[in-house]
């Protein structure tokens, strides 16, 4: 059932058990689990079936630290959530991923890839993805990773029928939950927001999936309104707050290669092996090679010229013989999980239903700039000793320079701020996704990534609400 | 050390200074470059052949 109002919804008189926040893929996912196990939930999505610039008013905001993105564009709110401008890249964190590492603070995660690897089957139907294939090694320190570009499912559209037809499950558009209401022991119920004051609302769980930031501010400002009843412990929320930085890292010039294929859009994707992350005390990244066409490879060349002129010689003679001898790097990478990197609420703005604004502290780390260069050249120096091209590396990353602010920046992926974890003081939720200390309060998406790897979250996200799924249907029914 | 010095005679002494460059011989010798080695000049990664 589909209800484009809260009145229309009251009308019905449905009985939920739980209550979702957030329509987007972990709301849709979790809530088609429960709709399948037989408990009735109801989904309170923000917007309605279509973007409009009215409900993204509400996700306005303000960055401080490093450029970021304008808050409202970062995020869509309406049916289907951020899915709706996802480009549809699809890659599962690696393994190695969810492991502490000793070299950087505060990785690691409760749970480990094998405990989200029996929801892939469903996760790839949801996604109408292929089969991953393995990684391929490279060399000891570069392997060549698989980035499935999916159709990119729109979940409103794609679930919009399925979801009306279900009589477990009803979908409740222009609705939101402007604050949660609990006792430091259970969440007791939830102010609704439907084109003005619409109530309190009640059901016996609530699952929070609104977003890679929006988590983080429900839950601060509901916190803050009821004094710590609805996260007793609030040390780690909104911290830890990560993105992918992503910036042009240089080029290459390759000579003919069996060693891997690019895809139909002329790109491939490499990242480090776990040996030379821990032996260089980097992070993960991916670097995407994409193609370039004639001319770059001429102006390519040409600075190859100054440098090694006999390499450039040799280069210009295979540029005769094959067009396919350059590529533009792009680096995408993990960012440090770091307590100062937040969401907080804005002490001077709110939005028309009077809560608190974002304010997002956000600033990439020194050990990021090392992993951004280090990577580039693990990569060169591959090609090098393999004789399968050569890479420069872009003179800013080179020099320290500060990072561009004309280039893409980052990936649009928020993760962290209601991050997973055991130790209640640089967490809030366990790792079956419950809020510490909270009996019926649960969070699902980005937001309880511990770490971000260095591949697009969608895929994970999905999996991991699969698994929460499964663990709802089972509480609940109980 | 003084000591040392003012018992060798003075022919024993100038033999010793003489003989000093010797010493380098016995130090380790630089490794050999190959022209596989991997070098970085102006943001290229390059071998040190690419370089001839």
């Amino acid at each position: 059932m589909i209800f484009d109002s809260y009145e229309a919804y009251k009308q019905a008189g449905f009985k939920p058990k739980a209550c979702i926040l957030g329509s987007g893929p972990a709301g849709t996912t979790i809530a088609r689990k429960l709709g399948a196990a037989g408990i009735p939930v109801v989904v309170l999505e923000a917007g309605s079936r279509e973007f409009s610039d009215e409900s993204q008013d509400f996700y306005r905001g303000k960055t401080v630290g490093d450029y970021y993105f304008d808050l409202d564009v970062a995020r869509l709110r309406f049916m289907g959530g951020s899915s709706n401008h996802w480009a549809g890249w699809c890659r599962v964190l690696d393994k190695q991923d969810f492991e502490p590492k000793a070299w950087a603070p505060d990785t690691g995660w409760p749970i480990s890839r094998a405990d989200i690897e029996p929801y892939l089957g469903e996760v790839h139907d949801i996604l109408e993805l292929p089969a991953f294939r393995p990684d391929v090694s490279v060399s000891d320190d570069i392997r060549w990773v698989q980035l499935i570009k999916s159709p990119a499912v729109r979940f409103g559209e794609k679930f919009a029928d399925e979801l009306d037809q279900s009589k477990n499950i009803a979908v409740v558009l222009n609705t939101y939950a402007t604050e949660l209401v609990g006792d430091g022991k259970r969440v007791t119920g939830a102010k609704l927001w439907s084109t003005g004051d619409a109530g309190t609302f009640t059901a016996d769980y609530f699952i929070t999936c609104t977003g890679g930031l929006e988590n983080s501010r429900l839950l601060l400002w509901s916190n803050q309104r009821c004094n710590g009843g609805v996260v007793p412990n609030a040390a780690a929320l909104g911290r830890y707050w990560m993105e992918h930085p992503t910036f042009e890292g240089g080029n290459a010039v390759l000579a003919n290669y069996n060693e891997f294929e690019v895809d139909a859009s002329s790109e491939a994707f490499f990242s480090p092996t776990l040996a030379a992350m821990e032996r260089l005390e980097i992070l993960n990244f991916g670097i995407r090679l994409i193609e370039t066409p004639y001319p770059n490879v001429k102006r390519l060349i040409a600075d190859l010229a100054c440098t090694a002129p006999d390499m450039a010689e040799w280069m210009s003679s295979k540029l005769d013989q094959n067009l396919r001898c350059a590529a533009q790097l792009y680096v995408a990478w993990e960012q440090a999980p770091l307590a100062s990197n937040q969401v907080e609420l804005s002490k001077t703005d709110v939005d028309h239903a009077g809560v608190p604004r974002i304010e997002l502290h956000w600033k990439k780390s020194p050990l990021e700039h090392r992993t951004l260069l280090e990577g580039l050249r693990l990569f060169g120096i591959t090609l090098a000793q393999k004789n399968l091209g050569r890479v420069r590396i872009a003179d800013w990353i080179s020099n320290g320079d500060d990072y561009p602010t004309d280039e893409e920046t980052a990936g649009y992926h928020h993760m962290g701020g209601t991050r997973m974890g055991t130790d209640v003081l640089k967490s809030v939720v366990d790792a079956n996704c419950k809020v510490h200390g909270m009996d019926n309060l649960y969070v699902g998406g980005s937001s309880v990534f511990c770490t971000s790897g260095q591949c697009n979250p969608t895929t994970t996200i999905t999996a991991l609400a699969c698994r929460l799924g499964d663990h709802l249907s089972k509480v609940i029914a109980v | 050390m003084s000591h040392i010095i003012k018992k060798m005679s003075r022919r024993a002494l100038v033999q010793a200074l003489i003989a000093l460059p010797m010493l380098s011989l016995f130090r380790g010798q630089p490794a050999a470059v190959g022209p596989n080695e991997i070098v970085e000049v102006n943001g290229w990664i390059l071998r040190r052949s690419d370089l001839a």
